[in-house]
Protein backbone atom coordinates (compact mmCIF):
# COMPACT_ATOMS: atom_id res chain seq x y z
CA UNK A 1 0.00 0.00 0.00
CA UNK A 2 1.31 3.17 -1.04
CA UNK A 3 1.76 5.82 1.10
CA UNK A 4 -0.75 8.16 -0.51
CA UNK A 5 -3.36 5.77 -0.05
CA UNK A 6 -2.46 5.07 3.90
CA UNK A 7 -2.79 8.97 4.34
CA UNK A 8 -6.14 9.24 2.26
CA UNK A 9 -7.32 6.24 4.96
CA UNK A 10 -6.10 7.96 8.07
CA UNK A 11 -7.41 11.14 6.95
CA UNK A 12 -10.75 9.75 6.15
CA UNK A 13 -11.14 7.75 9.15
CA UNK A 14 -9.87 11.19 11.36
CA UNK A 15 -12.53 13.03 9.51
CA UNK A 16 -15.33 11.03 10.38
CA UNK A 17 -14.54 11.08 13.93
CA UNK A 18 -14.28 14.60 13.56
CA UNK A 19 -18.09 14.05 12.45
CA UNK A 20 -18.92 12.38 15.14
CA UNK A 21 -16.65 14.39 17.92
CA UNK A 22 -15.55 18.18 17.01
CA UNK A 23 -11.71 17.90 17.38
CA UNK A 24 -10.19 20.58 20.36
CA UNK A 25 -9.22 23.76 18.97
CA UNK A 26 -5.84 25.23 18.24
CA UNK A 27 -6.07 28.69 17.96
CA UNK A 28 -4.28 30.67 15.36
CA UNK A 29 -5.19 34.41 15.72
CA UNK A 30 -3.64 37.39 15.49
CA UNK A 31 -5.06 39.33 18.11
CA UNK A 32 -2.08 42.17 18.12
CA UNK A 33 -2.44 44.19 16.70
CA UNK A 34 -5.88 42.80 14.97
CA UNK A 35 -8.07 43.59 18.17
CA UNK A 36 -8.44 46.72 16.39
CA UNK A 37 -10.58 47.12 13.51
CA UNK A 38 -12.03 50.21 12.08
CA UNK A 39 -14.90 50.72 8.79
CA UNK A 40 -13.44 54.09 8.35
CA UNK A 41 -10.80 53.20 5.93
CA UNK A 42 -13.22 50.63 3.79
CA UNK A 43 -15.60 54.21 3.54
CA UNK A 44 -12.58 55.92 2.23
CA UNK A 45 -11.34 53.23 -0.42
CA UNK A 46 -15.44 52.97 -1.86
CA UNK A 47 -15.47 56.85 -2.14
CA UNK A 48 -12.16 57.10 -3.89
CA UNK A 49 -13.32 54.46 -6.25
CA UNK A 50 -16.40 57.05 -6.58
CA UNK A 51 -13.82 60.15 -6.90
CA UNK A 52 -12.09 58.60 -9.88
CA UNK A 53 -15.20 57.30 -11.84
CA UNK A 54 -16.05 61.10 -11.98
CA UNK A 55 -12.50 62.04 -12.69
CA UNK A 56 -12.69 59.19 -15.27
CA UNK A 57 -16.09 61.03 -16.41
CA UNK A 58 -14.73 64.49 -16.49
CA UNK A 59 -11.96 64.01 -19.06
CA UNK A 60 -11.12 66.33 -21.69
CA UNK A 61 -10.10 65.54 -25.36
CA UNK A 62 -6.12 66.15 -25.14
CA UNK A 63 -5.45 62.15 -26.16
CA UNK A 64 -1.98 62.45 -24.96
CA UNK A 65 -3.10 63.70 -21.14
CA UNK A 66 -6.13 61.69 -21.33
CA UNK A 67 -4.27 58.59 -22.07
CA UNK A 68 -1.93 59.09 -18.91
CA UNK A 69 -4.49 60.44 -16.57
CA UNK A 70 -7.04 57.60 -17.31
CA UNK A 71 -4.54 55.02 -16.90
CA UNK A 72 -3.78 56.38 -13.78
CA UNK A 73 -7.25 56.88 -12.32
CA UNK A 74 -8.29 53.26 -12.98
CA UNK A 75 -5.11 52.06 -11.78
CA UNK A 76 -6.35 54.21 -8.21
CA UNK A 77 -10.20 52.72 -8.91
CA UNK A 78 -9.14 49.04 -9.05
CA UNK A 79 -6.47 49.14 -6.00
CA UNK A 80 -9.48 50.95 -3.83
CA UNK A 81 -11.86 48.70 -5.15
CA UNK A 82 -9.59 46.10 -4.21
CA UNK A 83 -9.30 47.70 -0.61
CA UNK A 84 -12.35 48.16 0.15
CA UNK A 85 -13.05 44.35 0.08
CA UNK A 86 -10.01 43.78 2.15
CA UNK A 87 -11.01 45.91 4.64
CA UNK A 88 -14.66 44.38 4.29
CA UNK A 89 -13.18 40.86 4.46
CA UNK A 90 -10.95 41.26 7.25
CA UNK A 91 -13.54 42.67 9.58
CA UNK A 92 -16.22 40.53 8.68
CA UNK A 93 -14.00 37.64 9.32
CA UNK A 94 -11.80 38.40 11.86
CA UNK A 95 -14.72 40.29 13.94
CA UNK A 96 -17.54 39.04 13.49
CA UNK A 97 -19.10 36.16 15.69
CA UNK A 98 -22.06 34.05 14.92
CA UNK A 99 -23.80 36.11 17.37
CA UNK A 100 -23.27 39.06 15.63
CA UNK A 101 -25.02 37.38 12.77
CA UNK A 102 -27.75 36.30 14.75
CA UNK A 103 -28.12 39.72 15.67
CA UNK A 104 -27.43 41.53 12.33
CA UNK A 105 -28.39 39.03 9.68
CA UNK A 106 -28.00 40.74 6.31
CA UNK A 107 -24.39 41.33 7.70
CA UNK A 108 -23.26 38.24 5.08
CA UNK A 109 -25.21 39.64 2.31
CA UNK A 110 -23.84 43.31 2.94
CA UNK A 111 -20.54 41.51 2.98
CA UNK A 112 -21.28 40.24 -0.31
CA UNK A 113 -22.53 42.86 -1.90
CA UNK A 114 -18.76 44.86 -1.04
CA UNK A 115 -17.11 41.54 -2.90
CA UNK A 116 -19.77 41.87 -5.42
CA UNK A 117 -19.78 45.64 -6.12
CA UNK A 118 -16.05 46.23 -5.57
CA UNK A 119 -15.60 43.96 -8.03
CA UNK A 120 -17.72 45.43 -10.66
CA UNK A 121 -16.44 48.52 -9.95
CA UNK A 122 -12.93 46.64 -10.97
CA UNK A 123 -14.47 45.39 -14.07
CA UNK A 124 -16.02 48.63 -15.03
CA UNK A 125 -16.06 52.20 -15.11
CA UNK A 126 -19.41 52.76 -13.48
CA UNK A 127 -20.25 55.65 -11.46
CA UNK A 128 -23.35 53.56 -10.01
CA UNK A 129 -21.64 50.59 -8.91
CA UNK A 130 -19.58 53.18 -7.13
CA UNK A 131 -21.88 54.76 -5.62
CA UNK A 132 -23.77 51.36 -4.31
CA UNK A 133 -20.48 50.11 -3.20
CA UNK A 134 -20.04 53.06 -0.87
CA UNK A 135 -23.54 52.61 0.06
CA UNK A 136 -22.58 48.88 1.17
CA UNK A 137 -19.65 49.82 3.20
CA UNK A 138 -21.73 52.91 5.08
CA UNK A 139 -24.22 49.64 6.01
CA UNK A 140 -21.53 47.33 7.09
CA UNK A 141 -20.18 50.56 9.63
CA UNK A 142 -23.53 50.87 10.53
CA UNK A 143 -23.57 47.26 11.62
CA UNK A 144 -20.40 47.03 12.63
CA UNK A 145 -20.26 49.89 15.08
CA UNK A 146 -24.00 48.86 16.61
CA UNK A 147 -22.48 45.84 17.42
CA UNK A 148 -20.17 47.32 19.59
CA UNK A 149 -22.49 49.31 21.45
CA UNK A 150 -21.35 52.47 19.33
CA UNK A 151 -24.28 55.17 17.95
CA UNK A 152 -23.65 56.55 14.57
CA UNK A 153 -24.25 59.17 12.18
CA UNK A 154 -23.99 59.95 8.33
CA UNK A 155 -21.00 62.68 8.13
CA UNK A 156 -20.04 64.81 4.66
CA UNK A 157 -16.85 63.19 3.61
CA UNK A 158 -15.60 67.19 3.19
CA UNK A 159 -13.66 66.09 -0.19
CA UNK A 160 -14.47 67.05 -3.37
CA UNK A 161 -15.84 63.61 -3.98
CA UNK A 162 -18.45 64.71 -2.24
CA UNK A 163 -20.54 61.80 -0.44
CA UNK A 164 -20.60 60.61 3.11
CA UNK A 165 -19.23 58.20 5.95
CA UNK A 166 -20.58 56.39 8.76
CA UNK A 167 -19.01 57.66 11.82
CA UNK A 168 -19.64 57.19 15.46
CA UNK A 169 -22.13 59.86 17.04
CA UNK B 1 5.03 -5.18 -3.96
CA UNK B 2 5.96 -5.81 0.18
CA UNK B 3 4.94 -3.30 2.02
CA UNK B 4 8.11 -1.66 3.94
CA UNK B 5 8.44 -1.60 7.15
CA UNK B 6 7.92 1.81 8.07
CA UNK B 7 4.71 1.55 6.04
CA UNK B 8 3.47 -1.00 8.46
CA UNK B 9 4.35 1.42 11.02
CA UNK B 10 2.40 3.60 10.18
CA UNK B 11 -0.64 1.85 9.93
CA UNK B 12 -0.51 0.17 12.90
CA UNK B 13 0.36 3.38 14.40
CA UNK B 14 -3.15 4.98 12.50
CA UNK B 15 -5.30 2.42 13.23
CA UNK B 16 -4.19 2.33 17.17
CA UNK B 17 -4.63 6.07 16.90
CA UNK B 18 -7.94 6.07 15.45
CA UNK B 19 -9.05 3.78 18.42
CA UNK B 20 -7.68 5.54 20.98
CA UNK B 21 -9.28 8.88 19.74
CA UNK B 22 -12.30 7.70 20.16
CA UNK B 23 -12.18 5.90 23.01
CA UNK B 24 -13.42 6.71 26.73
CA UNK B 25 -10.25 7.20 28.06
CA UNK B 26 -8.93 9.97 25.31
CA UNK B 27 -8.25 12.61 27.86
CA UNK B 28 -5.14 10.98 28.74
CA UNK B 29 -4.33 9.86 25.09
CA UNK B 30 -0.88 10.55 23.62
CA UNK B 31 -2.74 11.62 20.74
CA UNK B 32 -5.43 14.92 20.02
CA UNK B 33 -7.18 15.91 17.06
CA UNK B 34 -7.19 19.78 16.71
CA UNK B 35 -9.14 21.86 14.27
CA UNK B 36 -6.52 25.30 13.44
CA UNK B 37 -8.76 28.44 13.72
CA UNK B 38 -7.38 31.66 12.22
CA UNK B 39 -4.52 32.80 9.64
CA UNK B 40 -1.21 33.23 12.25
CA UNK B 41 0.13 29.41 10.69
CA UNK B 42 -0.79 30.22 7.27
CA UNK B 43 0.72 28.78 4.72
CA UNK B 44 1.46 25.62 6.84
CA UNK B 45 -1.83 25.66 8.05
CA UNK B 46 -5.10 27.49 7.26
CA UNK B 47 -8.19 27.96 8.98
CA UNK B 48 -9.96 24.66 9.28
CA UNK B 49 -7.41 22.44 8.83
CA UNK B 50 -7.32 19.47 10.73
CA UNK B 51 -3.73 17.99 12.68
CA UNK B 52 -3.13 15.31 14.78
CA UNK B 53 -0.96 16.39 17.83
CA UNK B 54 1.17 13.97 19.86
CA UNK B 55 1.02 14.55 23.57
CA UNK B 56 4.04 12.07 24.42
CA UNK B 57 6.45 14.13 21.69
CA UNK B 58 8.53 15.99 24.16
CA UNK B 59 8.23 12.93 26.84
CA UNK B 60 11.58 12.14 26.29
CA UNK B 61 13.31 14.66 24.14
CA UNK B 62 13.22 18.62 24.05
CA UNK B 63 11.28 20.70 21.50
CA UNK B 64 13.63 22.05 18.58
CA UNK B 65 13.73 25.26 16.18
CA UNK B 66 11.17 23.96 13.24
CA UNK B 67 9.19 21.74 15.53
CA UNK B 68 5.56 23.35 15.53
CA UNK B 69 3.82 22.97 19.15
CA UNK B 70 0.36 23.41 20.73
CA UNK B 71 0.23 25.21 23.86
CA UNK B 72 -1.67 26.62 26.26
CA UNK B 73 -1.90 30.32 26.00
CA UNK B 74 0.09 32.11 28.81
CA UNK B 75 -2.92 34.74 28.93
CA UNK B 76 -5.59 32.21 28.98
CA UNK B 77 -4.77 28.51 29.74
CA UNK B 78 -8.16 27.40 28.54
CA UNK B 79 -7.34 28.37 25.24
CA UNK B 80 -4.80 26.34 23.09
CA UNK B 81 -2.23 27.74 20.78
CA UNK B 82 -1.11 26.76 17.82
CA UNK B 83 2.82 28.14 16.62
CA UNK B 84 6.32 26.61 15.66
CA UNK B 85 9.08 26.92 17.71
CA UNK B 86 11.81 29.40 16.43
CA UNK B 87 14.80 29.32 18.85
CA UNK B 88 16.30 25.91 20.52
CA UNK B 89 14.89 25.99 24.80
CA UNK B 90 16.47 28.33 26.91
CA UNK B 91 18.46 26.56 29.71
CA UNK B 92 14.87 26.28 31.53
CA UNK B 93 13.06 24.71 28.72
CA UNK B 94 11.28 27.33 27.71
CA UNK B 95 10.95 28.14 24.03
CA UNK B 96 10.46 30.92 21.61
CA UNK B 97 6.97 30.42 19.29
CA UNK B 98 6.37 32.27 16.21
CA UNK B 99 3.81 32.06 13.94
CA UNK B 100 4.45 31.20 10.21
CA UNK B 101 2.35 34.53 8.97
CA UNK B 102 4.20 36.71 11.44
CA UNK B 103 2.17 39.23 10.45
CA UNK B 104 -0.91 38.22 11.66
CA UNK B 105 -0.09 36.71 15.14
CA UNK B 106 -0.10 36.82 18.60
CA UNK B 107 3.22 35.09 19.78
CA UNK B 108 6.42 35.39 21.94
CA UNK B 109 6.95 38.56 20.47
CA UNK B 110 4.18 39.26 22.59
CA UNK B 111 3.91 37.03 25.13
CA UNK B 112 7.66 36.29 25.64
CA UNK B 113 8.96 32.57 26.34
CA UNK B 114 6.72 29.30 26.36
CA UNK B 115 7.60 27.72 29.90
CA UNK B 116 7.83 23.95 28.64
CA UNK B 117 4.86 23.03 30.79
CA UNK B 118 2.83 24.67 29.32
CA UNK B 119 3.24 23.08 25.81
CA UNK B 120 0.60 20.28 25.18
CA UNK B 121 2.75 18.37 22.48
CA UNK B 122 4.04 18.38 18.61
CA UNK B 123 2.03 18.49 15.39
CA UNK B 124 2.43 15.66 13.74
CA UNK B 125 0.66 15.76 10.24
CA UNK B 126 -2.36 17.20 8.62
CA UNK B 127 -5.29 15.52 7.69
Amino acid sequence: MSRSILRTIVSGGLRALDRARQPATAHAHCDIPCGIYDPHLMQIAALTVVRMNQLIEALGDDAAKTKASLSRYILVKEEHAELAKREARVIWGDYFKPEHLEKYPDLHQVTWDIMKLGGKSKQEINAQAAADLLAATQKFAEIFWDSKGVATKKAPSNQAVGGEIVVPA
Amino acid sequence: MRPSRSVVALAVGAAALLLLASSPLRRIMPVIRYGVDGPSMEPTYRQGDRVVVNRLAYAGRRPVAGDVVVFRDPDDASRHLIKRVAAAPGADGSVFVLGDNPAASKDSRVFGPVPRERIVGKAMFKY
